[in-house]
């Protein structure tokens, strides 16, 4: 079998279309959180920076019947105060004034008006943004003003962090934390499916297309062949995961903060409660055997890797369905769909890596869930067998269930 | 128990294979010895092909036995089997010498003795630069002769080849043969699955021809001969072959060639010696032979 694990694995490795899709959900990832960090910096720079930046190219007035608007953060910002709302409104409409910002008397109930040239959709929002900060900066001007308390325009200006505690059974938990340790099997299984499946189908269909399955039948059993096939497609997971976890676990390292984590939680504060992720480990491994094997089995059956792929939308779907029920997966354990999901085999095991990642799956469930699995994937080999012991010669068609069950 | 030296190479008994109502092979039953080459012959469809991947394990039949040294093949006895099928193919966007390795390996050759032999192999075969190519890089005839190499490098004492020769040249038809011929001498067996006649001349000691999954021949290459065929002249020859109902019939006429069949209590003598003697006549040839295994494959088939 080591000769089969060997050879598999490293034709499979010395093909750049395997590196290729290792590495893009790494580059894909990097590119998320560049997007991501480069947008929230210009996210809470544009609110104090638009009024500044619009008021130097723009031409700007305003009528304020709320009282609340600051004289020195008008004349900071070249704002010009209008004799009333109908001649700002009128400047807008003769191109006098580019935006005029009116300001009712209790703004707390009543809409801010803003008027302005319509430069196109994508310049529209700023306007408004800049009417709500100027009455936002003068407000926390007022009260600055009158408490002489740096505290509390701290408070007003940024945004206090929040810690909660919960408790379980009386005991402390985890909350969000602790989701992340047995949540990654699930992130695991979802992605490894996603980059293997056509590897999985492609491990025999390729066989019947290339011709090789009479010499390899007289050679070796199906079943060493298929096993190899299977841990040979493990390995390739594993380097797939490898391939994205470890540049992962460096940045996270070396830059925590800079790497969207909610705040307060470090890679040394995640829990590892062991029996989650003893469940989260056997799920991911029994699952991804499960449909390892089914899909082997359909390259098998099929006279092409690309008739096979016909049928790898089925097994993709039945593996993200839980994904779409997922709020009822969360909040409603108990529901009907979710007991259906987490034993029905195709659907059990992102079912029960989900439900095991929120903690809403008991013990007694998760044995439950594991052992239909495991029966799953025990028919899903034996079918994988069959199919390439007897599909694997019929080239040019399709072999049926019936002719596999004779 | 048997003593395993006495056993032949293969022993097919009473085997019957049906698909529902179809009975495609009815009551065969022959055996391969060690140490021959054995042809098994027979048109499209006659049923080699199953009762090959019957007698490897690879279909079940429907009753009888098929046996490899005594026993029911197991994958397990790959070592001492070289099997070439029809349906052949490699990893084709892999090199040659990995396929080649990989397949060795799986015959029970440790790694290292594997990748010597098949450079070697590839060497002699003419192929020795070709060994890091990716075999769709490769013609048809060279991937072939991988092919070829892939069922002998574990030197099996049973080879079973189905049309090793398909798709060579001359050339190369001619140093497969060779090939084929070195492994019978060093004491394997061969089974020949071919529509070559002319290859079973060369390489046979028996024969059997299946038609409509019966054997309709089976012996030796001379037995069959014997019992199926009749002794004709053939002669090659410029101007007018005369007639002579006292003599001889012609069975088969063109332009410059004919075969004759002579009257019974007619020797062969007294036929050349009125042909010499004819009229308008020049003998070029005058040869006296059995027929060929193709003309009875294909009297057979009429």
């Amino acid at each position: 079998m080591w000769n089969i694990i060997n050879f598999e694995t490293l034709r499979a490795l010395k093909k750049k279309s395997f590196w290729i899709a290792s590495f893009a959900p790494l580059v894909l990832i990097v590119i998320v959180i560049g997007i991501e960090y480069f947008s929230a910096t210009t996210a809470t720079n544009n609110a104090a920076q638009q009024t500044q930046a619009y008021s130097a190219s723009a031409k700007i007035g305003e009528f304020d019947d709320s009282g609340f608007i600051s004289p020195q953060l008008l004349a900071a910002q070249h704002i010009t105060v209008e004799p009333s709302k109908d001649a700002g409104i009128t400047a807008v409409k003769s191109g006098t004034l580019d935006a005029f910002f009116y300001y009712p008397k209790d703004p707390s109930t009543m809409a801010i008006e803003v008027y302005a040239k319509d430069t196109g959709i994508s310049f529209s929002p700023p306007y408004n943004a800049a009417a709500v900060q100027l009455l936002h900066q003068s407000a926390i001007n007022e009260v600055s003003a009158a408490t002489q308390n740096s505290e509390i325009v701290q408070i007003l200006e940024g945004s206090p962090t929040v810690t909660a505690t919960t408790y379980k059974n009386g005991v402390e938990s985890e909350g969000l934390v602790g989701i992340i340790a047995p949540g990654i099997f699930a992130a695991a299984f979802l992605l490894l499916f996603v980059l293997l499946a056509s590897f999985m189908i492609a491990s025999t269909a390729g066989e019947k297309e290339n011709r090789t399955a009479e010499m390899l039948l007289t050679s070796t059993s199906a079943e060493t062949l298929i096993a190899g096939k299977v841990i040979s497609i493990f390995i390739l997971g594993l380097v797939q995961l490898a391939t994205l976890a470890i540049p992962l676990l460096i940045a996270l390292l070396r830059f925590p903060d800079k790497l969207g984590l909610p705040a307060g939680i470090s890679l040394g504060t995640i829990p590892l409660d062991p029996v989650p992720i003893l469940f989260g480990a056997l799920f991911f491994a029994t699952g991804l055997l499960m449909f390892t094997a089914l899909l082997v089995g359909l390259g098998a059956m099929f006279p092409s890797a690309t008739d096979a792929s016909r049928f790898l939308g089925v097994s993709i779907i039945s593996a993200f369905l839980p994904i779409y029920a997922i709020t009822s997966v969360i909040s409603s354990p108990h529901a009907l769909i979710v007991t259906i999901f987490t034993y029905f085999p195709l659907t059990a095991p992102t079912t029960a890596l989900l439900r095991n990642a929120v903690g809403s799956l008991s013990i007694g469930e998760a044995l439950g869930s594991l052992a239909v699995i495991i029966a799953g994937a025990i028919v899903a080999i034996w079918f994988a067998v069959r199919a390439f012991r007897y599909g694997s010669m019929e080239y040019g068609r399709r072999v049926g269930i019936k002719e596999l069950l004779r | 128990m048997a003593n395993q030296t006495s056993l032949p190479a293969v022993d097919i008994q009473s085997f019957a294979m049906r698909y529902g109502p179809k009975e495609v092979i009815k009551d065969l039953s022959f055996t391969v010895n060690k140490g021959e080459v054995f042809g098994l012959l027979g048109s499209n469809g006659a049923g080699k092909t199953t009762t090959i991947r019957t007698l490897l394990s690879l279909l079940e039949p429907s009753s009888g036995t098929l046996l490899v040294n005594g026993k029911r093949y197991t994958p397990a006895m790959a070592a001492t089997v070289g099997y070439l099928p029809e349906e052949r193919g490699l990893y084709r966007n892999e090199p040659v010498v990995d396929t080649m390795v990989y397949f060795a390996v799986m015959h029970g050759l440790g790694r290292e003795e594997a990748k010597k032999r098949v450079l070697a192999y590839l060497e002699r075969v003419g192929l020795g630069d070709k060994a890091n190519e990716r075999l769709v890089g490769l013609s048809n005839g060279q991937q072939q002769k991988v092919q070829l190499g892939v069922t002998i490098l574990h030197e099996p004492a049973l080879m079973i080849l189905d049309e090793p020769t398909e798709a060579l040249d001359p050339v190369n038809r001619s140093l497969l043969m060779n090939i084929i011929n070195e492994q019978r001498t060093n004491g394997a067996t061969v089974v020949l699955v071919t529509h070559r006649m002319e290859e079973v001349e060369q390489l046979c000691d028996r024969i059997l021809l299946l038609k409509d999954g019966t054997s309709a021949l089976y012996g030796t290459v001379d037995e069959v001969k014997n019992k199926f065929g009749t002794t004709v002249i053939a002669l090659a020859y410029n101007g007018t072959l005369p007639l002579n109902d006292k003599l001889y019939t012609i069975t088969k006429q063109l332009p410059h060639y004919a075969e004759l069949a002579w009257r019974e209590g007619v020797t062969a003598d007294e036929v050349l010696r009125f042909l010499a003697g004819a009229q308008g006549l020049h003998l070029t040839t005058f040869d006296v032979r059995r027929p060929t295994l193709n003309e009875i494959f294909l009297s057979l088939y009429k």
